[in-house]
């Protein structure tokens, strides 16, 4: 089998690979992965989601546990949605002691559902006060924030939350604006800020708000009383109550960026899976047939037990008691595989050692490993290559399966772990499909593009099922 | 002939079982030791309660009865011996069925053997997954022979397209979805459990477990059938093209008994083979699946038996489902044998 | 002894995603009562796609495309499926299968499988039928025992006589054997062979008999018919073909040149040189002539019709020719 032989093959191969369309179909979602791979930092607005999905501080601007923003396109009410603005205007005033800032945010709000929180951040160093004001559209005037004391140095980036620090503030907005019967019910703990700030000004204000549409302007007076001190930028962060392409999860991550993250993790993880195992099926089966004899009998004894143990049963053990690390995962879940292809590897290897060339090289003089890797293996290639792509989905599942019981590597980022969380937060219950249903259903479409791809192999190698 | 292969075939299982059992218990030894350390150490206390309760007893009494009684248990768990001994005890141990005490688990009756504990929640799984399997089975075996019979047409092509998307989808999250679908939006079936609470008798007590099977049924069934009419109908259709097919048509047979008599008297052996795999896959699955509808099976105890690091149930358990698993495969060669006349009967004369 | 089946202008062509495969294009031929009618030829020269088309059994993607099939007076072409069924195929004409290993069941024991055709055909007692099975059986030299026992259980040659006797106990008119020895070894084959001679004259059969050999085409065959490339290149008696003054066919010649004899000494063997032609796009004129030492110039330009030369003797051939 020489180079010229295998590209040969190869170009055959593919010729027949070409007329099958449901394998052209895997390719091209194969294709897509790999794109989502390769390009993810460009696909996705969290591009560090992979090594910080864990970390609370890279996702703390995000709303928890909102829908996908497209869904505005389904509702009447439609709902604010998450936007990143870093086009405030700064201007500094001249004074005669420290530094003084105006700093002026512009917020287009034309939504029916106010967003869950809108964040300030300010960025320098030292020590300053702040007071944070708002003008609403029709002209009225809102004191957020009156004299907070905020600390900036280098590396910290302070954030100045609606909901979290103005929440007094609010109340006592509303309750000017709201009939007295209703706001002696509530408390400052049961409102949300903004829903009370981006309504209009009426009686209803605090229970029944009505959106006020239109251009918000935000002003921050940001004062330090030292003159080394100073603001190097700022910027606005609106928490919508949709965000991003697939919503956020109860811990304000972003699925979107959490599902493209877990995209190499699956096909790594079922590749190697199958590669490996179906690399020990093979190689355990052909050295059966070619041993033959009691060695063959023995392998065949190991073999069966293998074949006895079911899989999902003892991987949940170890990993329970093991705890291992997603390499180690890979490892055990191959050393559960292999035994697929065994049975046929054997019998396609006991046919192959009875045909004549085997004789004939045995007789020039050639090795067993010769004869074995030259002659043997080649021939089972287009079976491995099929049995592979059928693995792969199946490595994905019980990764996913592990994962789902929280037995899995908790320091990367798989479809299964989404998973997990969504069902351990009670997502299921609580309806936020949009966590459910993406992780699993881009397991499920891996699955269906190594089945189409493993498929049309299939179809090759058995011509006689083909039907013209 | 076929007794001596079924024979050889029940031996070769029970020798399987015998060794993954050692293993297992090597595996684990240590873990269940501790427990078993742990238990001892209760069963004295609770004995030195009862006695202080009836008299008063000096430190050192107290000290002496606790070491002994200590002493008696940890030769009577083997404790003392050397590790070879005491893993072979406990394999033996396992083998009989003698899986010792729960560390958290009661069973319905309020027992924490964990024999019984986990003999009661067998018929719930093997229920559920049998009659999905059978569903299953029926309607891959219709479906397939029908592919079979127009291949390469819209039927078989659209089935099988259908095969691929479903084919690495995992059962328990499409359960996900219907439990979502049905359950909370729709609010047509219940969401979990095997039963309502409380439990209603005599026929109720029936319509109400089917009422609860509903969903995880309908999971089952919606995965399961596709691969069943794949497998049957590639394996009708190489025997299509076998010669004795065309032979039987040339004789005048009627296309029906060519179709259901020889053809599928011919595939029974590797049918029934795809479908008791199925079943035994899908089985080992359970775990999850189970889980997600709060069915309360072998893999749902399993579940909680891992969580709760209850390891005498978890060993009992896990050596049951391996018992199973295998019993399955020794059940399948057998039938397959009893099926295929090459082997029921043997060669040449 | 009239002729018991007669095929005029038969035309099976395969339909691939190639292209139209013509494999039997246009051959006419008879078969006389009582006679057998050996047919030879080359690998994939059409001889067994014209017996599965004497039974109406095309292997898909084939189709009888045109022609007229007359047995025992009665012309099948127009009949449907379900009288073929029933009334026609194994009733009239039955067949030998080339590799009978495969054509039994294995999931059936032999009794069932012969006792299933009877019944479908006949209305018989369970006790009458297995009477004529045990007669077929012990005709073709098998032991009752057989009935119980599964085909993976005979050899190959028992298998065989197992299919003979199926294919003859509803007595049929016509029986075709499609190289019911090739896949077997030479001294049973002499067995299957006189077997079949003495059956065909207890039971007064008439037999088409095809194969590539032509040392059993000699001793079987009353009448012998080449099969060249889809086409009838020549008919003959036995003693035409066979005997001193040889065959006519530039093919048939070669043919029998090329078999060596035993008793000869043999320098060099001899061999018709070029292939087959491929019948996706078969040659002009005779399908022959490129092929052919005597080749003439008309051979290109027009196929030869069959003609009779001399009584019982048919050649298409530009060269024979008076």
């Amino acid at each position: 089998m020489t180079f010229k032989d295998m590209r040969r093959g190869l170009g055959e191969f593919w010729s027949e690979f070409r007329k099958v369309k449901s394998g052209i179909v895997g390719l091209v979602l194969f294709a897509f992965f790999l794109i989502l791979v390769i390009f993810e930092p460009l696909l996705v607005p969290f591009p560090e989601a992979s090594s910080r999905w864990n970390d609370m501080a890279y996702w703390q601007d995000n709303p928890s546990g909102v829908p996908p923003a497209w869904m505005n396109a389904f509702t009447d009410q439609k709902r604010a949605i998450s936007v990143r603005d870093e086009n405030a205007h700064i201007t500094e005033n001249e004074i005669t002691r420290g530094r003084m800032y105006e700093v002026v945010y512009s917020y287009d709000y034309q939504y029916d559902v106010a967003p869950r929180d809108m964040i300030f951040h300010l960025v320098g160093d030292g020590t300053a006060q702040v007071m944070l004001t708002m003008t609403s559209p029709d002209g009225i005037n809102v004191i957020l924030m009156r004299s907070t004391t905020v600390r900036l140095s280098e590396g910290i980036n302070v954030r100045l939350s609606l909901d979290n620090d103005t929440r007094d503030n609010a109340f006592r907005f509303g309750t000017t604006h709201e009939d007295r019967a209703v706001s002696g019910r509530l408390t400052q703990q049961l409102i949300r800020p903004t829903d009370v700030y981006f309504s209009k000004a009426q009686f209803g204000i605090m229970n029944r708000p009505e959106a006020l549409k239109g251009t918000y302007t935000f002003t921050a007076q940001v004062f330090f009383s030292s003159d080394q001190s100073r603001l190097d930028e700022s910027f606005y962060v609106v928490a919508g109550r949709v965000s991003g392409f697939l919503g956020t999860d109860i811990r304000k991550r972003d699925i979107w960026s959490g599902i493209v993250a877990g995209t190499k993790w699956a096909l790594l993880i079922g590749m190697l899976t199958a590669l490996m195992a179906v690399g020990i099926g093979v190689i355990y089966g052909v050295m059966g047939a070619y041993l033959g004899g009691w060695k063959d009998a023995l392998m065949q004894r190991i073999f069966e037990i293998f074949l006895s143990i079911p899989i999902l049963p003892i991987l949940i053990v170890l990993s329970a008691v093991f705890r291992p690390s997603i390499w180690i995962l890979i490892l055990l879940m191959s050393m559960f595989f292999w035994t697929g292809p065994v049975k046929t590897v054997r019998s396609i290897g006991l046919q192959i050692k009875e045909e004549t060339f085997i004789e004939a090289s045995k007789a020039l003089g050639a090795s067993s490993w010769r004869l074995i890797f030259k002659h043997m293996i080649p021939l089972l290639i287009p079976y491995s290559f099929a049995s592979m792509a059928l693995y792969i989905p199946q490595a994905i599942v019980f990764e996913a399966s592990v994962s789902l019981l929280g037995l899995g590597d908790r320091t990367i980022v798989t479809w299964g772990q989404i998973l997990q969380d969504a069902w351990r937060s009670g997502a299921v219950l609580n309806s936020q499909w949009w966590w459910v249903v993406p992780p699993g259903m881009f397991v499920a479409i891996m699955g269906m593009t190594f089945a189409f791809i493993g498929f049309a192999m299939d179809k090759i190698l058995h011509p006689k099922l083909r039907t013209r | 002939m076929y007794w001596k292969y079924a024979v050889r075939r029940i031996l070769n299982g029970i020798l399987s079982y015998i060794i993954i059992i050692f293993i297992l218990s090597a595996l684990f030894n240590t873990v269940m030791e501790e427990t078993a350390r742990t238990q001892i150490e209760e069963t004295v206390r609770g004995e030195l309660m009862g006695i202080q309760q009836a008299r008063q007893m000096t430190a050192e009494e107290i000290q002496n009865y606790y070491r002994e009684r200590l002493d008696f248990f940890g030769k009577q768990y083997m404790l003392d011996r050397p590790v070879f001994e005491r893993i072979l005890f406990r394999t033996w141990n396992t083998l009989t069925f003698r899986f010792g005490r729960s560390t958290s688990i009661r069973s319905a009756q309020g027992e924490r053997d964990v024999f019984t504990i986990v003999w009661e929640v067998v018929p719930r799984t093997v229920s559920l997954f049998t009659v999905a399997m059978a569903i299953n089975i029926m309607i891959g075996l219709w479906l397939g022979i029908r592919k079979a019979r127009k291949p390469g047409k819209t039927l078989d092509k659209s089935t099988s397209i259908a095969t691929m998307i479903v084919f690495g989808m995992p059962a328990w999250w499409l359960g996900m979805m219907l439990i979502m679908l049905f359950s909370y939006t729709l609010r047509l079936f219940p969401s979990g459990g095997m039963v309502s609470t409380p439990p209603p008798t005599g026929i109720h007590y029936f319509l109400d477990m089917l009422y609860h099977m509903a969903l995880p049924l309908m999971t089952l069934v919606l995965i399961g059938f596709w691969g069943s009419a794949f497998l049957t109908r590639n394996i009708v259709l190489s025997i299509l093209q076998e010669d004795f097919i065309m032979s039987a048509r040339a004789r005048g047979l009627p296309e029906r008994k060519v179709m259901y008599g020889h053809t599928l008297r011919t595939a029974a052996p590797p049918v029934v083979t795809m479908a008791l795999l199925s079943l035994l896959a899908t089985v080992a699955g359970s775990i999850i699946f189970e889980g997600i509808f709060s069915w309360p099976g072998l893999g749902n105890l399993y579940w909680v038996a891992v969580s709760q690091n209850d390891i005498p149930v978890l060993m009992g358990n896990l050596s049951l489902t391996v018992g199973l698993y295998i019993s399955g495969l020794v059940i399948l060669d057998l039938i397959y044998g009893f099926l295929d006349p090459r082997i029921k009967v043997g060669g040449r004369r | 002894m009239g002729k018991i089946l007669e095929v005029q202008n038969l035309k099976l062509h395969y339909f691939t995603s190639k292209g139209i495969v013509r494999a039997v294009d246009d051959i006419s031929f008879f078969l006389n009562e009582g006679e057998t009618l050996g047919v030879v030829g080359e690998s994939g020269c059409g001889k067994t796609t014209m017996a599965v088309a004497l039974l109406k059994m095309p292997t898909p993607p084939g189709r009888i495309v045109g022609g007229q099939i007359i047995v025992d007076g009665q012309n099948i072409m127009s009949l449907n499926e379900t009288v073929m069924r029933r009334k026609i195929r194994w009733e009239k004409i039955s067949m030998v299968f080339q590799g009978a290993m495969n054509c039994l069941t294995p999931a059936y024991t032999i009794g069932r499988q012969m006792m299933e055709t009877l019944q479908e055909h006949r209305e018989m007692e369970k006790d009458e039928a297995m009477e004529r099975i045990k007669k077929y059986l012990s005709y073709v030299g098998l032991s009752h025992d057989v009935i119980r026992r599964y085909p993976h259980e005979l050899s190959g040659g028992m298998k065989q006589r197992v299919v003979i006797a199926t294919a003859l106990f509803l007595e049929p008119k016509v029986v075709i054997c499609d190289e019911p020895t090739t896949a077997l070894d030479v001294v049973v084959q002499a067995q299957i062979i006189n077997l079949l001679k003495e059956l065909k004259e207890k039971l007064k059969l008439s037999f088409i008999f095809i194969t590539h050999d032509l040392a059993t085409e000699a001793e079987v065959s009353d009448r012998i018919m080449v099969m060249y490339a889809g086409k009838i290149a020549e008919i003959g008696t036995n003693q035409q073909i066979y005997g001193e003054q040889g065959p006519m066919h530039p093919y048939t010649k070669r043919l029998l040149g090329a078999t060596p004899r035993l008793h000869e000494n043999v320098e060099e063997l001899a061999f018709i040189k070029g292939t087959p032609p491929d019948l996706l796009m078969p040659p002009q004129g005779c399908r022959f002539h490129l092929r052919c030492p005597e080749v003439m110039d008309v051979c290109s330009k027009e196929e030869p019709p069959l003609e009779e030369i001399e009584s019982d003797h048919m050649v298409a051939c530009w060269r024979c020719r008076s």
